[in-house]
């Protein structure tokens, strides 16, 4: 019952937007639009791939866009939450598969890839947690002047850190895997679909509804959303900053080392993977509004629909640069994205 | 006595038109000689000098926009990629003229200079209507674009596999090539530092530390903001073409890349932002620094990258005026103790 009614009111709350919001109402024409001509064009497997990357930048830019509503800080190295994702989901799924070869075991190789992505999770909430107590506090601490800014840059020099870092320790190398489950493809309405890539659809499902519920259910989502919405007034109503500070930079690198965990099989582990998921990530949230987090879920799939086309009907060089000339011009004409941003301290210098 | 303390006073009056302390004028003079001096006569300290120098216009171009205007120009080392592209593309085989062997190098730095600063013009115009994160964000957009353009313009630029522009010199002697980048360094501080003395260093502070209320008191955001991309990105451009025309080898990855503008973004900031010279003075010792450990710890690759990014990490955190801020907190503590009374001399 509850859930009924969270729902309605999400979905009420959507069509309200989009009737008043008409810029929103065009991009999703349009992107339904170019939907339906991947679908007529190269049929329907291109589609499945764009719900499975979809959903994950979905799940990244959700992280992104987490921090910088509550934190305010946009965040340039979760590009490298990710890389380091990639890493723990090789470091852990490895070992396992290299087990499973000598005794095989039909439990643990289902389980096996979710072992990985579990431990990257994980790996990522105590970075995250790390990190924000050790860069962030103390900034906050000291002032909080040009704080959106000297932030971005702080995270500037912290992706260039993590990669440099990791290159240091682990080398420049790539390490992959051929594929999670070796199994064959699924047949699905006519489409072969990797079963790897259900798998990455799922985890991306499941962790975008976990967060969903987390936010609008606990006491501490609650408590969350009141930070983002008045730091002040949460503090007089006895919320403790530093701990929903630490454990909200800690949700979002723990979501982004997921998602790397989960694409493990599309991206191999390397010091510099995380800059095309940085990327699109950032063109999700500066296509839906910085800051605005369930904006960004819907953005996701219009970002992968975007690069998928590009793919297609342009050609993979281009995937980048397309959808860039697109968010320019989003940046151009509505600044504060489709969906807007309700975000205190969005227009501080 | 007091003569001699008047021909001091204009002559550190004079300098600080122009931008420079007794002090900063005494290093650039060593620097100048230091070619001949050994060990820095060595080819490979030569080429740390001339990468010091190039860091360092680069660092002072930057700051022109960071430190002023407060807009990070994210696409910075894409538009000193524009302006070297340009250049190496009408230098080498000009299929746009048609005339072979191309331009000379001397012009062609010119003509990509001109064509980095028009697309500065247009960062400038694009990046109007934002602020802060959202400039920056904007600049970046247009950087990895332009990135991905001259990756793909293969016809052009051979894309990926990168271009081999015609070098300024015949000779294998880093030596010339050190005076003409510490001379280009020279005109780069010096006109931006003209500049911001000038009416439009105040305009400029005032739209960087408050749009409205510089807005209010009349002075045109749009013109100064423009103004101040298109020169930041005309100097970014030229230094390009010395880049393409030194190393004679160009990649859109080693030269484009963000990354490419977070070293120099590092160098501005630990320098200390809106001084221009923190990052000049302090792009020497630092590549010095980084090339030695680089070179000694050949098994430990990216070391020196690690620090750079640590060190811009606690600068920003703990001490934002970086060097500049530490400089003028030392000379007021001096000034201070030592020459109470005394007339003070022109600031740096």
């Amino acid at each position: 019952m509850e859930q009924t009614v969270t729902q309605r009111s999400f979905l009420d709350s959507l069509s309200i937007k989009l009737r008043n919001n008409v810029p929103a109402t065009i991009v999703i024409g349009l992107s339904i639009v170019l939907a339906l001509v991947i679908a007529v064009k190269t049929g329907p497997a291109q589609l499945a791939n764009v719900i499975v990357t979809g959903g994950m930048w979905a799940l990244l830019a959700a992280g992104l866009a987490l921090v910088f509503g509550v934190m305010n800080i946009p965040h340039f190295a979760h590009g490298e939450s990710f890389m380091v994702g990639t890493y723990v989901g090789y470091f852990v799924f490895t070992p396992l598969n290299n087990y499973l070869k000598d005794n095989p075991n039909g439990l643990l190789a289902f389980l096996a890839p979710m072992i990985g992505v579990v431990a990257a999770m994980l790996v990522g909430a105590i970075l995250g947690a790390v990190l924000e107590r050790l860069i962030f506090a103390p900034l906050r601490k000291r002032t909080r002047v040009g704080w959106v800014m000297n932030t971005f840059l702080l995270t500037v020099g912290l992706s260039f850190v993590l990669i440099n870092g990791t290159t240091l320790v682990l080398g420049p190398n790539f390490r992959g895997i051929p594929r999670y489950y070796n199994v064959p493809p699924l047949e699905f309405l006519g489409m072969r679909i990797a079963v790897d890539r259900i798998f990455a659809f799922v985890i991306a499902i499941i962790s975008i509804a976990v967060l969903t519920w987390f936010m609008q259910r606990t006491r501490t989502g609650r408590a969350i959303r009141a930070v983002a919405q008045d730091e002040t007034g949460a503090q007089l109503v006895g919320i403790n900053l530093g701990f929903i500070h630490t454990l909200t930079f800690s949700l979002a690198t723990a979501m982004a080392a997921m998602a790397g965990a989960a694409l493990l099989f599309m991206f191999q582990a390397y010091p510099t993977v995380g800059l095309k998921p940085l990327y699109f990530a950032w063109y999700v949230v500066m296509l839906v509004g910085l800051g605005n987090v369930y904006g960004a879920i819907v953005g996701g799939f219009i970002v992968a629909l975007l690069q998928t086309a590009t793919q297609q009907f342009i050609g993979i060089a281009w995937e980048d640069v397309v959808p860039t000339v697109v968010m320019i011009l989003i940046l151009i004409l509505i600044p504060s994205g489709i969906f807007g941003s309700e975000v205190k301290g969005i227009q501080e210098q | 006595m007091n003569n001699e303390n008047r021909f001091w006073n204009r002559l550190t009056a004079g300098l600080g038109t122009i931008g420079f302390t007794p002090l900063g004028l005494v290093l650039l003079v060593i620097l100048a000689v230091l070619p001949f001096i050994p060990p820095f006569n060595q080819e490979h300290i030569l080429r740390w000098l001339i990468m010091g120098a190039f860091l360092a216009a680069q660092a002072v171009a930057f700051d022109f926009t960071a430190g002023y205007i407060n807009v990070v120009n994210f696409g910075f080392a894409a538009i000193l990629g524009v302006g070297a592209y340009t250049s190496a593309i009408l230098v080498n085989t000009s299929p746009v003229l048609m005339v072979q062997p191309g331009l000379s190098p001397w012009v062609g730095i010119w003509l990509g200079a001109l064509l980095a600063g028009l697309v500065g013009l247009g960062l400038g115009i694009l990046t109007l209507r934002l602020r802060g994160i959202f400039a920056a964000v904007m600049a970046w957009f247009v950087g990895i674009a332009l990135m991905g353009l001259v990756r793909n313009l293969t016809d052009l630029t051979r894309g990926p596999l990168g271009m081999a522009p015609r070098t300024f010199l015949e000779t294998t002697s880093n030596r010339p090539y050190f005076y003409i980048i510490l001379a280009m360094l020279l005109v780069v501080y010096i006109t931006l530092k003209l500049v911001t003395r000038s009416n439009f260093g105040l305009a400029f502070k005032a739209i960087g530390q408050n749009f409205d209320a510089a807005r209010a008191s009349g002075i045109n955001p749009t013109y100064y903001r423009v103004f101040n991309f298109t020169l930041s990105a005309f100097f970014a451009g030229w230094l390009g073409g010395f880049y393409a025309h030194y190393f004679g080898a160009l990649t859109p990855q080693t030269l484009m890349h963000t990354s490419k503008t977070v070293e120099v973004l590092a160098l501005a900031y630990i320098g200390g932002r809106g001084s221009l010279w923190g990052g000049m003075a302090i792009a020497f010792p630092f590549v010095f620094f980084i090339e030695f450990l680089r070179s000694n710890l050949t098994e430990l690759p990216g070391l020196h990258l690690v620090i750079y990014g640590v060190l811009m990490i606690m600068v920003m955190i703990y001490y934002p005026a970086g060097l500049a801020g530490l400089y003028d907190w030392a000379k007021a503590k001096l000034v201070s103790t030592f020459s109470r009374g005394k007339g003070q001399g022109a600031e740096a």
